[in-house]
């Protein structure tokens, strides 16, 4: 009640100070910025804009970089307008990083996931995923040796002539793909238990080029399938949508598009990086009169930095 | 709860009635007069800005009203940054109440969160900087027994006055400093943690208990809303917020119109003006249409989920049934809706 009436009166007084200065004027005392002297603003959004003339950066990439420099392995790249009802572009990529900071269209570049499996105990994943529109984005086109040729694709040297077929699992040393696995004696997934073999396919380097080890045959855009079969924990998670990523609807039942493991796990360094490092996006800016962020620096290295803590902060 | 807020909302909407009369009484000559000055120019601004002068709290407002005040402001949005924009008012969707998880463990610290959440609700991009998600990080130590047994430094002049566990001679566990503005070359880094936070959207928000003139108030899905259009700038709701979430337009705010987002709510994401206080929305312009906060969307480990608390299906769900959960500050009873979480 009380409060109703004081609203009344800080109307009223706004009202009255709105006709007569037909603006609403507030006492700039806080520590950050007082509104900068006219003169000044008139020269500086000019030239500020000018400086900051956006580059826009058309290559971006989602979450997982190449472990050397290289090309992304999610690469997207920015294509204006395909959300006509806003103008908007399918996404927006970091002027500082690359990184995608922003999306558009959730279902760019995207696929049906297909038949979703189901898991065989189904008890503790209530979510009818049948039901639920599915899509993610496929995976062959960001691989590398898999686009040398368009139509033979790993069968271009994995044709049982060229390269012949592998006799049995055993690891040995190869002739080629350093860039991907750099010691393929020593495979930085699983802990010396497995090798290439258990996840890709002895014959077929073609449609099917992975396979699980009880010889089902799988796409590397599912690799859920096979990742599943080892890390049945986490998948549950990833079925439930707590485990790695959804966009698009967050309506149960609603179209969302998942994103597969390999889209944030090189299955080649895990054991290195789980999730490979990236650049952060930049700082933000410090208030005013703060002139570095040295006071947030740990102290406690064994150095017996006496200065004071700084003042600004916090 | 809900029928105080009725009662209070006819008390206001009668108060609306005085000041109708108020006016009348001012005499209509005088505020012609000064309609006129207004609307001198043939500027869509000034004009809605007048009629924005007498628009009641979006909350009290008829269908009618609200149709009018979104009317308005389109056009002058669409004038001001030169593309459509649309202003959106729908209420809150029935049987929602949003919810939101962070796992810990997972964010990387890579900010990509801070900027998504400004490309999507129109922040000030300069002078002032505004941004509604901080990530900090932490530092991890370790436990030693040895440091454990040594007591306190024999000089005064050690540093380590406040920590967490640990000893005087080494921080343990989590030092309290929160670093705001770390800049590696690379993240995740070893011996770092990163805890980022926004508004909470609590049920119990100490913000909207110290509002005097009641512009922000939680709406029925969870989300605390805030009507810029009656913010007097007081500022009393940033010193009452435990989570450092709302921030204040300190001048007008600088959003370049090729950068600015033409799908806006009313009470999110429209473009603000000097002198108000904002913050975190759960992207009510998306939320509100079913889609995943910005946010939710960019992050590139899959730290941050959003949904429906009343979906036993709901991701958000699933995470509280089935992973530690915690929430910031929890003894202050504000009882957020922003949930974090461990595997
Ligand atoms: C440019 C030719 C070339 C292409 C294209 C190529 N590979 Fe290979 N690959 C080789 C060579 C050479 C070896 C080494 C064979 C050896 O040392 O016994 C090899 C070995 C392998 C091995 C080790 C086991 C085996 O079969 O001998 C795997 C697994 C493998 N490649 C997977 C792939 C996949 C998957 C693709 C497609 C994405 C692919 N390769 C494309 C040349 C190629
Ligand atoms: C844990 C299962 C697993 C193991 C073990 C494994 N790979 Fe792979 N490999 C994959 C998956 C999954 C992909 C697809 C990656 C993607 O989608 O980014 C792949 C992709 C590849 C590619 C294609 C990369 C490109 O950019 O075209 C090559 C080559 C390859 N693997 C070689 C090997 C070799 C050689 C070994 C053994 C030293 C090996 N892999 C072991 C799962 C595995
Ligand atoms: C043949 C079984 C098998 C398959 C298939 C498999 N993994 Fe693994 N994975 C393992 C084992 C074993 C480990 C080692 C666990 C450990 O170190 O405790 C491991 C470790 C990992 C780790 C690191 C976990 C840790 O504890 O450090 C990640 C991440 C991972 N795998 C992801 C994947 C992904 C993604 C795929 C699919 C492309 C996959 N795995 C396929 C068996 C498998
Ligand atoms: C959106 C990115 C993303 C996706 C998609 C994703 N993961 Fe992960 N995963 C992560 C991150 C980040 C971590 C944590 C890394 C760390 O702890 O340093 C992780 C951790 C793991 C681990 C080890 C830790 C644990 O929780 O046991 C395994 C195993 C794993 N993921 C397997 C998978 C499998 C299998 C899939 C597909 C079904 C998958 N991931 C999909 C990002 C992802």
């Amino acid at each position: 009640m009380k409060r109703g009436r004081f609203s009344k009166i800080v109307f009223i007084i706004l009202l009255l100070g709105g006709a007569i200065s037909a603006g609403i004027v507030y006492s700039q005392q806080g520590e950050q910025i007082p509104a900068p002297p006219e003169p000044a603003k008139e020269e500086k959004p000019a030239e500020e804009a000018k400086a900051q003339t956006p580059q826009i950066v058309t290559d971006c990439f989602e979450s997982r970089l190449p472990q050397e420099d290289g090309k992304s392995y999610t690469k997207v790249t920015r294509v204006e307008n395909t959300v006509q009802q806003y103008g908007w572009p399918n996404v927006k990529c970091s002027q500082t990083t690359g990184g995608v900071l922003w999306w558009g269209d959730p279902f760019d570049g995207t696929a049906p996931m297909g038949d979703m499996p189901v898991l065989a105990n189904d008890d503790y994943s209530k979510g009818d995923y049948a039901k639920e529109e599915a899509v993610v984005k496929p995976r062959q086109s960001q691989l590398m040796y898999f686009n040398l040729d368009p139509n033979k694709n790993c069968a271009l040297c994995h044709d049982g002539k060229i390269v012949p077929f592998p006799k049995d699992k055993k690891p040995r040393k190869l002739a080629a793909h350093q860039d991907v696995v750099a010691d393929s004696m020593q495979l930085m997934h699983g802990r010396a238990a497995f090798w290439c073999l258990d996840c890709h396919n002895h014959t077929s380097r073609k449609t099917n080029a992975l396979i699980d080890h009880w010889g089902n045959e799988i796409s590397f855009n599912q690799p859920q399938k096979l990742c599943g079969k080892c890390h049945g924990e986490v998948y549950i998670d990833w079925r439930l949508g707590i485990h790695g990523k959804r966009i698009g609807s967050w309506v149960s039942g609603g179209k969302k598009r998942w994103w597969v493991c390999t889209e944030c796990h090189n299955p080649h360094t895990v054991q290195v990086n789980r999730f490979q490092p990236i650049k952060p996006e930049t700082a933000p800016v410090l208030p005013k009169g703060m002139k570095n962020a040295n006071h947030e620096q740990s102290q406690h290295d064994d150095g017996h930095d006496t200065t004071p803590k700084g003042a600004a902060g916090h | 709860m809900s029928e105080e807020i009725k009662e209070t909302g006819k008390e206001d909407a009668s108060g609306n009635e005085t000041r109708r009369n108020f006016l009348k009484d001012m005499g209509t000559a005088a505020l012609a007069g000064a309609a006129a000055l207004m609307t001198d120019s043939d500027d869509a601004e000034a004009k809605s800005t007048w009629a924005e002068w007498f628009q009641k709290n979006w909350r009290l407002m008829t269908d009618e009203e609200k149709k009018d005040a979104i009317a308005r402001l389109e056009t002058r949005y669409s004038e001001e940054y030169g593309k459509k924009v649309t202003v959106d008012g729908s209420p809150a969707m029935k049987s929602v109440l949003f919810g939101y998880a962070l796992n810990i463990q997972k964010c990387i610290g890579c900010r990509r969160c801070v900027y998504a959440c400004v490309k999507e609700n129109n922040q000030s991009r300069h002078d002032t900087e505004i941004q509604w998600i901080r990530v900090i990080r932490m530092e991890k130590q370790n436990f030693l027994p040895d440091d454990m047994n040594k007591g306190y430094p024999p000089s005064a002049k050690e540093p380590f006055g406040i920590q967490v566990g640990g000893n005087a001679h080494k921080p343990a566990g989590v030092t309290l400093e929160g670093q705001h503005y770390y800049q590696p070359e690379l993240v995740p880094e070893k011996d770092a943690f990163y805890f980022p936070i926004q508004c909470m959207q609590c049920e119990k928000p100490p913000c909207v208990k110290v509002c005097p003139v009641r512009t922000t108030y939680r709406d029925p899905d969870g989300i605390v809303v805030i009507d810029y259009n009656w913010c007097i700038g007081c500022r009393m709701c940033m010193a009452a917020c435990p989570y450092w979430a709302r921030r204040f337009n300190w001048g007008d705010p600088n959003l370049p119109k090729e950068e600015m987002n033409p799908n806006t709510h009313y009470l999110g994401n429209r473009p603000r003006m000097r002198g108000v206080v904002e913050k975190c929305t759960f992207c009510i312009q998306r939320s509100r249409k079913g889609r995943y906060t910005a946010c939710v969307e960019v992050c590139p480990v899959g730290a941050r989920k959003f949904g429906n608390l009343f979906d036993p299906n709901s991701e958000v769900r699933q995470i509280l049934e089935r992973k530690k959960v915690f929430r910031l500050k929890a003894e202050l009873n504000t009882y957020p809706k922003f949930f974090y979480f461990i595997d």
